[in-house]
């Protein structure tokens, strides 16, 4: 095994891939940092490139652009609170809100190091699993897929605000959401549900102009409304310098950041969760690390805990999203289904063939993300304090070009004008919620996750009625739910009984 | 004078659509195609983009241009109402959208057999395969089976779903059918760690797996093609004419399983120029090769033979289509 993993490095290495891997990096970067242009899209754009590669270099062309973006994705969320993808909007919530006090460097500089650290445990954990990938992906099956939802779901009572208050419109907040999810046609009688008699609400609400509604018009909104910069009063020397103490902090928090990554790996590995539910788990257990109520209220306003979490899962799921694809066939998201394509038009069948007679090609996959994500990384660094700069210029400037890049973003989803509709109207929604106090992260998470809870649900009572209440899985992962839900009213009661006591 | 000139530009202007059937050079010909990059639609669409323009005279641009949505009736819509029958818009579609128009389903704003049809690029032979371990080697066998085989199936509408709903519901198959699987691949996995039995689907995509010695092909629908041309084929079990009408006018689509269309009232000799385009492309050795190697395999059904397939399902009497859209729905 070893021996394979040294080949696979040894075969990235070569001239000709490193060199298709760096013009991946360089279209990666871009996609990543344009909000709504997604890497699935630009996937299947460069895949004719590939016609004429050996398999090593296109792989390193294709991988290396898509596990850039995630990456870039992040800056544009945190300096303008625009989702630079549908699978960096966590990032958001802390991170834009540190760009907002004149720390968008040291923002940038922990997602950017977090992301980092996060690809490399996602790579070691997709290298370490290979020998084991089958078992581990055949163990889930659809019981234990909508248990995971439920402990997704689980993690609301995390994302809001402390006290039966705050819950109570946390949770009706996910339950917004999970209503959300079921606009569109439902795949049991396949009758239409809020569909508004409309053909464009019939195969659901996208969730890129949804994200980019509720997170990007309130901060537009807030920017032009305080009529300053993004960083407003904030000394323009502590915008720019930030960035090294970013990084420390990803080390000051290290097992948090090595927590996160691995809840995002195992989000990559089991496919049907899809990629935008990582982050905002991982950001729910970032909140959990507040140690006292006070901690737990700065979580939203610029906590840098809650940047590395989404930060290192982000990227760690990449790897993990590789192994579906590569030992069944069966790809994990669209990104990884035009990969499969990949696959076919060089010739190799992913499957049991991939674990044996390709096992150094798979590795050299492993290898590109790691890479790639050096490269990306250590190119957004020499940049970041320009990039950082960037919040210290007027909001009369910025917003337009915020604007344009908002909508074009949501646009792409779908190149039809409700695009810009449902945009607006959760711009709204969002406004609202944050004037009124209530969390968005729930809302957003309710979207993700009501769907596949649902299915899930369907498909387990249809096929083992009872029964599978009674898989281990589902108990243990049930445990881990309950546990969730009760965290944060364990945290509160030990916080009141430390008050009484002193 | 001055009306005269007019007159002249009016001519020139209305007679330009002709002119271009000649020519296409230095225009853009756009392929819309009703869903998002990554499905099996879009793939076919850019294949034959890239090797389009070669066989047009003139050797336009050829893009495509993804406009996703309530299963591509809204491309559909675009594509005969707002398009110009210029020559430069083709639309592709999902190949049931001549059963959503023919069950009624509200937001058609199409009559199917009236696009100026190109043709289909493909047909798609859909077959039903079981778990090689379970103790059913053929179609009699299944037939007898005591304890109910689980189909797992992505949801009403696709042929995961309404080919084995036929053979449970007409047949008298002992099938449990599972669905809410989001992609047919999910479905896959679910074979894989015995969830379910076995599924429905395109030959192509389940080929891999047959291969692999995973499932087995039991039975197929009506269309056909090399390697399963010995497969029973389900209208064959039918119980009576009606089942077989209704068997019959589910996979009547499969014949055009990739559907090319211009905007009606195209003018005919841009259509010939355009079928003649698709006939050489289709058949392009460098297409085939590229096409083998992502398995995705091309024929091509001129425009007039697709045409005469869909007047035929769409002139099915009053009480077929009643009974037909008791058990299929239009979807994915």
């Amino acid at each position: 095994m070893l021996e394979a993993s040294w080949e696979g490095l040894l075969l990235v290495l070569q001239w000709k891939p490193f060199a298709f891997m760096l013009v991946g990096i360089v279209v990666g970067f871009w996609v990543g940092l344009l909000p709504g242009i997604g890497g699935a899209t630009t996937l299947a754009l460069m895949l004719p490139f590939i016609y004429t590669m050996q398999p090593v270099e296109a792989f390193a062309f294709l991988l290396g652009m898509h596990s850039v973006v995630a990456t870039t994705g992040d800056i544009t969320s945190i300096l303008f609170g625009v989702p630079g993808e549908a699978t960096t909007a966590a990032i958001i919530l802390d991170g834009h809100a540190m760009a907002k006090r004149g720390e968008a460097g040291r923002a940038l500089g922990a997602a950017l190091t977090a992301s980092l650290i996060g690809a490399l445990i996602g790579a070691a954990a997709l290298a370490l699993a290979i020998p084991v990938v089958r078992p581990l992906v055949l163990t889930f099956g659809s019981p234990e897929l909508f248990m995971l939802a439920i402990v997704g779901l689980a993690f609301i009572a995390s994302l809001s605000a402390q006290g039966a208050r705050g819950m109570l419109r946390g949770f009706l907040a996910g339950g917004l959401g999970m209503m959300l999810a079921m606009v569109g046609q439902d795949p049991q009688a396949g009758v239409g549900r809020f569909t508004l008699d409309t053909l464009y609400l019939w195969q659901g609400l996208d969730l890129v102009p949804v994200l980019v509604g509720l997170f990007a018009i309130p901060e537009i909104i807030d920017l032009a409304v305080r009529g300053t910069s993004i960083a407003g009063d904030a000394p323009v020397g502590r915008i720019s310098h930030g960035a090294l103490q970013g990084m420390k902090d990803v080390f000051r928090h290290i097992s948090l950041t090595i927590r996160c990554a691995l809840i995002g790996t195992f989000v990559g590995i089991t496919p049907g969760l899809g990629g935008a539910v990582a982050q905002w788990m991982a950001y729910g257990h970032a909140t959990q690390s507040a140690r006292n109520p006070e901690e737990r209220k700065g979580f939203g306003a610029g906590d840098v805990r809650g940047v590395i979490g989404p930060g290192a899962a982000c990227n760690s799921k990449e790897g993990g999203a590789l192994i579906p694809t590569i030992a069944f066939g069966v790809p994990g998201s669209t990104s990884m289904a035009i990969l499969l394509g990949g696959f076919f038009l060089l010739g190799l069948v992913p499957g049991p063939d991939m674990l044996t007679k390709h096992l150094s090609l798979t590795y050299s996959l492993v290898w590109t993300i790691v890479l790639a994500n050096i490269i990306a990384v250590a190119v957004c660094v020499l940049l970041l304090n320009r990039l950082a700069g960037l919040t210290s210029v007027p909001g009369h400037r910025l917003i337009p070009v915020i604007l344009v890049l908002v909508f074009i973003g949501s646009f792409t989803s779908n190149s039809h004008y409700a695009d810009i509709l449902v945009t607006l109207l959760f711009g709204a929604v969002g406004y609202f919620m944050v004037t009124a106090g209530w969390p968005r992260a729930p809302l957003v998470l309710g979207l993700v996750l009501g769907k596949i809870a649902e299915n899930y649900l369907y498909i387990s009572v249809a096929r083992y009625e009872a029964a599978w209440l009674s898989r281990p899985v589902v108990m243990v992962l049930l445990a881990i739910a309950v546990s969730v839900v009760c965290y944060p009213v364990y945290q509160a009661w030990r916080a009141r009984r430390r008050g009484t006591r002193a | 004078m001055k009306r005269r000139q007019l007159l002249v530009a009016a001519i020139g202007l209305a007679a330009a659509p002709l002119a271009m059937a000649q020519s296409f050079s230095g225009k853009t010909v756009t392929i819309i195609v009703g869903y998002k990059p990554g499905g099996g639609y879009d793939a076919t669409a850019r294949l034959l983009a890239r090797h389009l323009t070669k066989h047009l005279p003139g050797n336009p641009t050829v893009i495509v241009q993804n406009m996703p949505g309530a299963n591509s009736v809204i491309a559909a819509n675009h594509v005969y109402n707002v398009a110009k029958p210029d020559g430069l818009t083709i639309g592709t579609f999902n190949r049931n959208l001549p059963i959503a128009q023919l069950t009624g389903v509200s937001g058609v704003k199409y009559d199917i057999t009236k696009f100026a049809w190109i043709g289909s690029a493909a047909n798609e032979s859909t077959i039903l395969a079981i778990r090689t371990d379970l103790p059913y080697k053929n179609f009699e066998e299944l037939r007898k089976a005591k304890e109910p085989v689980v189909i797992g199936s992505t949801g009403p509408g696709a042929n995961t779903h309404d080919f084995p709903l036929l053979l449970k519901d007409l047949v008298g198959l002992n099938f449990k059918i599972v669905s809410g699987y989001s992609s047919s691949a999910d479905i896959m996995l679910a074979v894989e760690r015995k969830e379910v039995d076995g599924r429905a689907g395109s030959f192509t995509s389940l080929l891999p797996f047959i291969e692999r010695g995973l499932v087995r092909p039991i039975v197929r629908a009506r269309t056909s093609e090399p390697g399963i041309e010995k497969l029973p084929v389900d209208e064959s079990f039918a119980p009576n004419p009606r089942a077989k009408a209704i068997m019959a006018l589910r996979s009547a689509p499969e014949q055009v399983a990739r559907p090319y269309v211009m905007p009606p009232k195209t003018p005919a000799d841009i259509v010939k120029v355009m079928r003649e385009a698709f006939a050489k492309t289709i058949d392009d050795p460098e297409l085939v090769a590229e096409g083998k190697k992502t398995k995705m395999d091309l024929e091509f059904t001129p425009g007039d033979q697709a045409q005469k397939i869909l007047v035929e399902v769409m002139h099915q009497p009053k009480d077929i289509v009643q009974e037909f859209a008791k058990y299929i729905k239009f979807g994915e």
